[in-house]
């Protein structure tokens, strides 16, 4: 089947996906106490009338299952409810979302760029020098935890050298940018997070990349392809590397959805504004209209990655095409 | 690869696979190197009196069973005091010994629930097949693609809010962790099950009438096992990471002393005294760096098929 | 059939180094395939047949690696050619047509693709001209409707059409010797006969010279002019298959003939050789097949024969090749 009609498929099916996250979801908001109570803890000075005029509005006198089907109505028109501190929800979200994005995106095509051509090198010199040492970095990088890399980055890189900021999206006084250029301070403040980010997803997928080359290196067609005389560069390329990312592409698809469910730590240890950063102040104010929001927002985005994992993988691999 | 290759390989009749495989987790330096960092920390949460330096929670110079030296907030890397003092004036390095036992803990405690329920689930899932595998396969999925983290954060403000007890809010992360961490386990479990359901010796069994249960504990088990004894080391740095991670944002349990929560109280002061959040964050590292290497070494040393 | 020589190989020893110690896959082999003739090259599972193969084709997979020997082929020493060089040897005058046809074809893409690819790289030519001499080629190996066959997938098509498109491959850049290793061992029956004859035929049609490595004795019969008979990754004799057949000079190539069904005429049981394939780190000393030889003696066990020339252009690596005198289970 074609590609097309792959991707209709895959779509089709991440529905009752969806479905079934904001069930989870909405249920654990429930579970969580009323909602006239939580909006109005802060405020105690609200009048029994206006909390069953809120009542009302947020149809909490109707059926529960009445709740939901409206609540994700609202969803589908963008109508993500107010603050508890004040404020749409849809524009606070929207203020954030480009800057989670950014390091996010920035962050996972650096890493790609980088890692696939040293855990090819690593598998190709297997046992070599540059090999074991590339394997042993590897390893160790994946347990280093982006708060401890972060921190003392920042404190290397920015409280003790001043060659990077030591946080933030940009500086606070114009004065501050450097050459006078916004660009260039954004892009300045950027660099600390990204690098950094960077490192820390590099490590595994180096170890992936380099295991599945391994692995694919093995493999009969491979040993045929240079018994044909086929350059060497044809065969390690063409044949090996595209028959190794079908592994690669599923994990990268999975790890991502892992990567943005860590934006709040990655986010509050740079003092970055994105959503993530803003998830952890609302969850300890409970300001449960952000949270839901930030939550399906991530949950969404994670499954769009899943979608275009899906296809990449259609697209590398015939064979899948005709589940 | 040759025929005489593939012969040598072979295992040599009458050595056990598990003394076979230790054999080769020796040969892997970085998993004795994991194996010895654990085992570190196993002999520092043991004996965490006699590896630290001052009691526990004592504000040296200030709490009676710690009159000296005198008191120091914040203070600097020194003789008395190598990792430094935190604000409130207790020893970094001394409570991070203490640190080692909840760390300890949180990993097994978790991934005990965790692993028990990937077992479960991928056991049943990949034995029966058809629609109960189906089901299960649908729910890890929503599973795994659920922002557990954030979740988590959610789940753990609104359980410490409501009931401020201290010590058992440690368990609560504990629990809730564990029950958040099986759906990437439970799917690669199912993965090996149906690998080991393609050997022919289960179809015989089936054939000469054992029943599903005893194919599913007497057969399918002990082949699973090696990825599950993988699974479960890897799973103990995840549950320690992520304790780390929430803490170190404000949502762990306040009266534990996990290293998180000695992050946390510290992440204010980064600025005047790092080595309070870095010496602990530090140690978080090492002690998952220890059980990842260990898991991949194992991984490696257990794998069925034998490879150079 | 001229005895003019094409490949030589002599003393070729292959090693592989495993961390269960070093494997003495190949150790001491000598071959010689003439223009135009078809050498079978015969021994059980594990004797060093693919490890020759790839050692010829210099794609002996790690820990592998050759460290003795020459092989002749064309006035070069393959050995002592750049890996560069090799390619250019590789699929344009020597080819390889592997084992399993079923793991032979990169499964990510259509089999025209793989085919142009290799048309391509050994001539300079158009996507069109490489794609038109494809689907040619896949008509030339008995491949029905090539038109749409080229544009499939290997994991769309049978086991015989891939082995089919497997010395398509092979072909596609006119070699002037094949190396087929056990072409039909992985194939039905049904389906083994026709690749035979498709094979039979190509030799016809071509004049291209060929080994053939396998451990079916019947096949060598069938199809080959010339054999060389392998044990424990040494040579045991050679000859043409007439010679070999009919006076077997090695114990090792009289068991064989006696343990093939397809050759049974005046036998009462199918006999079988008793023991087990050598542990090729440690083989046996002496000779190597001395533990399963009915003939042994002392010097069998403390002496390793010389592969020697006993006329004719027959070789033996045997000591007690004048004295014994074997029975083929061949009735001539």
């Amino acid at each position: 089947m074609s590609i097309i009609k792959y991707v209709l498929r895959r779509t089709l099916y991440l529905i009752p996906v969806f479905f079934g996250i904001t069930l989870l979801v909405f249920t654990i908001e429930r579970l969580a106490g009323d909602p006239v109570q939580l909006y109005t803890a802060l405020n105690p000075h609200i009048s029994e009338q206006q909390r069953q005029l809120l009542r009302q509005s947020l149809h909490l006198d109707q059926l529960i299952q009445v709740q939901y089907l409206s609540w994700l109505s609202d969803l589908f028109s963008f109508n993500l409810g107010f603050s508890f501190s004040g404020g749409s929800v849809a524009t606070i979200i929207a203020q954030k979302i480009w800057a989670t994005l950014e390091l996010q995106l920035i962050g996972l095509a650096l890493s790609l760029i980088i890692a696939i051509p040293i855990g090819v090198l690593s598998a190709r010199r297997r046992y070599s020098a540059l090999d074991v040492t590339i394997t042993s970095t590897s390893l160790i990088g994946t347990s280093i935890p982006i708060f401890f890399l972060g921190v003392s980055a920042i404190l290397i890189f920015g409280y003790n050298l001043h060659w990077f900021p030591s946080g933030g999206y940009e500086s606070t006084l114009p004065s501050q940018y450097p050459y006078g250029n916004l660009i260039l301070d954004h892009l300045w403040h950027l660099v600390l997070p990204t690098t950094v980010y960077t490192f820390a997803i590099l490590a595994p997928v180096v170890l992936l990349v380099r295991s599945s080359m391994l692995e694919v290196l093995r493999q009969d067609y491979i040993l045929a392809a240079r018994a044909s005389g086929l350059k060497d560069r044809t065969v390690i390329y063409r044949h090996g590397l595209r028959n190794a990312l079908i592994p690669i592409v599923t994990y990268v698809g999975l790890y991502f959805g892992g990567l943005l469910a860590g934006a709040p730590v990655t986010e509050t240890v740079f003092n970055w504004p994105g959503v993530g950063r803003q998830f952890v102040a609302s969850t300890t104010e409970l300001d449960f209209p952000v949270i839901q929001a930030v939550v399906v927002i991530i949950t969404l985005m994670t499954l769009v990655a899943n979608l275009i994992t899906d296809v990449t993988y259609a697209y590398i691999d015939p064979r899948i095409r005709l589940e | 690869m040759s025929q005489s290759t593939k012969q040598l390989q072979a295992r040599p009749r009458g050595v056990s696979q598990w003394a076979l495989a230790w054999r080769r987790l020796k040969k892997n330096k970085t998993a004795i190197a994991g194996l010895a960092i654990v085992g570190a920390f196993v002999v520092m949460a043991a004996f965490d009196r006699l590896v630290a330096l001052y009691p526990p929670k004592c504000i040296v110079g200030i709490s009676p069973e710690c009159p000296s030296p005198a008191f120091i907030s914040n203070g600097p890397p020194s003789l008395s005091h190598p990792f430094g003092t935190d604000i409130t004036g207790y020893d970094v390095y001394s409570e991070i010994v203490y640190g080692a036992r909840a760390a300890f803990l949180i990993g097994l405690g978790a991934t005990g629930l965790a692993i028990l329920i990937a077992v479960l689930i991928g056991l049943v899932a990949g034995n029966f097949g058809g629609w109960i595998d189906n089901l299960l396969m649908r729910v890890t999925e929503v599973f795994l693609v659920i922002p557990f983290f954030l979740l988590l954060l959610v789940f753990l403000q609104v359980v410490l809010k409501f009931s401020p007890a201290s010590t058992g809010g440690l368990w609560i992360v504990v629990f809730v962790i564990g029950a958040f961490s099986w759906p990437g386990a439970a799917r690669i479990i199912r993965g090996e099950v149906l690998k080991v359901r393609e050997f022919e010796f289960i179809g015989a069994s089936r054939q000469i009438g054992a029943s599903s249960s005893r194919i599913l504990f007497r057969h399918l088990f002990p082949n699973v096992l090696h990825i599950i004894i993988v699974l479960l080391t890897l799973q103990i740095a995840t549950s320690i990471l992520t304790e780390a991670a929430v803490s170190f944002l404000g949502f762990g349990a306040p009266g534990s002393n996990t290293w998180g929560q000695q992050m946390y109280t510290s992440s204010n002061f980064i600025a005047q005294a790092w080595w309070a959040t870095l010496f602990p964050a530090l140690f978080v590292t090492i002690m998952v760096m220890g059980f990842n290497l260990l898991g991949n070494g194992l991984r490696d040393a257990l794998d069925p098929r034998l490879r150079e | 059939m001229s005895s003019e020589p094409i490949l030589r190989v002599h003393g070729l020893k292959t090693y592989f180094y495993t961390f269960a110690g070093v494997v003495k896959a190949v150790d001491g082999i000598d071959l010689q395939v003439n223009k135009s003739e078809t050498v079978g090259f015969v021994g059980e599972s594990g004797s060093g047949k693919t490890v020759t193969a790839q050692s010829i084709m210099r794609i002996v997979p790690t820990p592998g690696k050759t460290i003795a020997g020459e092989i002749e082929f064309e006035g070069r020493n393959l050995l002592a050619l750049t890996e560069s060089e090799m390619q250019h040897v590789r699929g344009k005058q020597i080819a390889y047509i592997p084992q399993d046809p079923t793991t032979t074809l990169d499964p990510v893409y259509s089999v025209g693709d793989q085919l142009t690819e290799v048309i391509r790289r050994h001539q300079s030519v158009s996507k069109k001209y490489a794609l038109a001499k494809a689907t040619e080629l896949l008509y030339s190996v008995g491949i029905a409707d090539p038109q749409i066959r080229v544009t499939q997938y290997p994991h769309e098509l049978s086991g015989g059409t891939k082995q089919r498109i497997a010395i398509a491959r092979a072909l596609s850049a006119d070699p002037i010797l094949i190396l087929a290793d056990e072409p039909t061992t992985a194939l039905d029956v049904t389906i083994q006969a026709q690749i035979l004859e498709l094979l039979k035929d190509l030799k016809q049609k071509l004049n291209v010279a060929m080994v053939f490595i396998t451990h079916d004795m019947g096949i060598v019969a069938d199809t080959c002019d010339r054999v060389t008979v392998l044990y424990a990754g040494q040579v045991c004799e050679t000859g043409t298959t007439e010679q070999v057949f009919e006076k077997p000079k090695h114990p090792y190539t009289e068991a064989l003939l006696s343990s093939v069904p397809s050759l049974a005429l005046r036998r009462e049981k199918l006999s079988v050789i008793p023991g087990n394939v050598p542990n090729l780190i440690q083989p046996p000393s002496g000779c190597r097949f001395h533990p399963r030889c009915s003939y042994a003696k002392q010097i069998c066990i403390d002496k390793d024969p010389e592969l020697e020339s006993i006329g004719d252009g027959r070789l033996v690596h045997c000591h007690r090749w004048r004295e014994l005198e074997l029975k083929s289970a061949v009735a001539s």
